[in-house]
């Protein structure tokens, strides 16, 4: 995938698309828009930059899966099995991009996946079916192209040898599959993003963490007693195996009445 | 530059935390017991043998709490058992190798007891040489697991390993010193533990925080003149957010207080022995909290 984002105007309506394929659940992403803001009063810009898993070629989420829940198929796409992921998330901690959630265990349909891990599969059912990605067909400013870079005359493989591209953290050897044009250090730089993280923005995070709690026990809410919350996050951890527990009981008793 | 500033991106959870810290503290004690415990079988060391039960159980009571924290900790629990399954077994991945050794290790740990019991000299140091080296590997692949993570710029360094093997081996020491101090009060005098072992496994506490101290400002050394990622992770993450558990409970509490204590002559009384093993024994899990979440932390914001 390439993404000029040069085109991108911050609309969402890749994040929106990808929250409606999917019913990606509330508090995580497969797919989001991160956004900077530039310059001095009155020189000033704002800029975007979708982000998603970048399908790398050397994904260290798939060397570092132990149950080989996550794998690299031969058109290149990573993804994962439901089926196999015990939900350790080795390969959310692997996984340089963040482009890796745990799926939430409130979940309204009855049969949807939970408490195992999720990510973008590029729309491999769309894909297969002709179709491009549902974030690629909603882009309305054009920004995101699909196509396969192994095809000389594919959009993606003439704009990757025409224009100046770049990749998410090249640093770390994992070749990433998407490709950003007009790309602002301002905004891909992971140090950057965490120096220059605006107060408002903190705020909001905090203010997250202590709504979706998340399945991890890990949050660390920032400005208040780091010891604190690994305390609770031990005694969240521990009110929760019960309920854990009672779901095991519940699946030996299908298991053995049916 | 430094006009710029991110005011909208998606908010990721931090993936390991409280549980998976008191897991790498536990492993790691249970390692450092089992070391005390081998010295007297499988070193030869025949004054430590009247402590090798004591600390073999010790470690095998530490390593059972495991499982809580790790099967529990998953999204799934029950399919921890597809870490055993060969079909679905990665041999790539290190999770899927410290699964393997998590279940060895008390095995063969309880074998070994079991010939303690039995005073049976050759089998006791034969089965005390394979679990001491899977006590070891264990406690190993609890620091390799975050090290072979590129992305986690705090945690990618090859002194992980022994970061935490050195740490195993001083808190195993520390405990096990607190360990044999409750125990004298319940048993017999003539089963008592001597007072001087104590004081010279006190000693080997001393050398192990030395080259804990000594790991650490390797690993200061590296963060503080490295990559922007890896000053970032340290002068911000580090001595932000988990300054305490960072500085405090590891740095001071931890190694700082009880060298000073073992260097001094307090080292000579009880108080001094046991205040800093158990300053030692818990300041250690001050980093487990950091090195466990802090190289999460930073990436949470990209």
């Amino acid at each position: 995938m390439v993404i000029d984002l040069r085109k991108c105007i911050g609309c969402m309506s890749c994040v929106v698309a990808c929250k409606a394929e999917y019913g990606v659940p509330l508090g995580v992403w497969r797919t989001w828009v991160k956004v900077a803001d530039k310059g001095r009063y009155p020189h000033t810009k704002r800029v975007f930059m979708p982000r998603l898993c970048n399908h790398c070629d050397y994904p260290i989420c798939v060397r570092n899966c132990p149950t080989q829940a996550t794998f690299k198929n031969e058109d290149g796409f990573v993804l994962q099995r439901y089926n196999r992921c015990i939900g350790c998330r080795t390969c959310v901690v692997a996984c340089p991009y963040n482009a890796r959630h745990l799926l939430p265990e409130a979940r309204k349909g009855k049969n949807l996946p939970r408490l195992v891990v999720d990510k973008c599969t590029f729309c491999i059912h769309r894909v297969k079916k002709g179709l491009v990605p549902a974030c690629v067909q909603a882009c309305v400013g054009g920004a995101r192209i699909f196509g396969d870079l192994n095809d000389p005359k594919s959009q993606v493989a003439k704009l990757v040898s025409k224009e100046q591209v770049s990749v998410l953290k090249p640093e770390l050897g994992t070749s990433p599959s998407v490709y950003y044009i007009g790309g602002d250090w301002a905004i891909m730089d992971e140090n950057h993003s965490y120096k220059f993280r605006s107060r408002q923005l903190v705020e909001e995070f905090n203010t997250f963490k202590k709504n979706h709690f998340g399945d991890a026990f890990a949050d660390i809410v920032e400005g208040e007693s780091t010891m604190y919350w690994v305390g609770k996050n031990m005694a969240d951890f521990i009110a929760s195996i019960p309920h854990k527990a009672a779901g095991v009981f519940n699946a030996f008793k299908k298991l053995i009445f049916g | 530059m430094d006009d710029s500033v991110i005011i909208s991106n998606a908010f990721h959870h931090v993936a390991w935390g409280t549980p998976i810290s008191i897991y790498f503290w536990l492993v790691g004690a249970s390692a450092g017991s089992f070391v005390l415990s081998a010295f007297g079988w499988v070193f030869g060391i025949k004054r430590y043998k009247p402590l090798a039960l004591s600390a073999s159980i010790l470690a095998i009571v530490m390593l059972l709490i495991v499982p809580v924290l790790l099967i529990w900790d998953l999204g799934k629990p029950l399919r921890f058992i597809y870490l055993m399954l060969p079909g679905y077994w990665h041999s790539t991945g290190p999770m899927a190798w410290g699964a393997l050794l998590i279940m060895s290790y008390p095995v063969s740990m309880f074998i070994y007891v079991y010939f303690v019991v039995k005073n049976d000299q050759f089998w006791a140091r034969f089965v005390g040489i394979i679990a001491i080296v899977l006590a070891l590997s264990t406690h190993w692949y609890t620091g390799v697991v975050m090290e072979l993570n590129p992305g986690r710029y705090i945690n990618h360094t090859a002194l992980a390993p022994l970061l935490f093997l050195t740490g195993a081996f001083i808190s195993g020491i520390g405990l096990m010193i607190i360990v044999l101090w409750i125990q004298n009060f319940f048993v017999r005098p003539e089963k008592r533990i001597e007072w001087s072992l104590m004081e010279e496994m006190a000693q080997y506490m001393m050398y192990g925080i030395v080259f804990d101290i000594f790991l650490l400002y390797l690993d200061f050394m590296q963060t503080h003149y490295g990559t922007e990622s890896e000053m970032l992770g340290h002068g911000e993450v580090l001595m932000g957010i988990f300054n305490f558990p960072y500085v405090w409970l590891e740095t001071v509490i931890g190694l700082f207080i009880p060298l000073a204590i073992l260097v001094s002559p307090l080292k000579r009384t009880r108080l001094g022995v046991y205040g800093a093993s158990f300053l030692v024994a818990f300041g250690v899990y001050g980093m487990r909290i950091w090195w466990v979440m802090g190289g999460q932390y930073l990436q949470s914001f990209y």
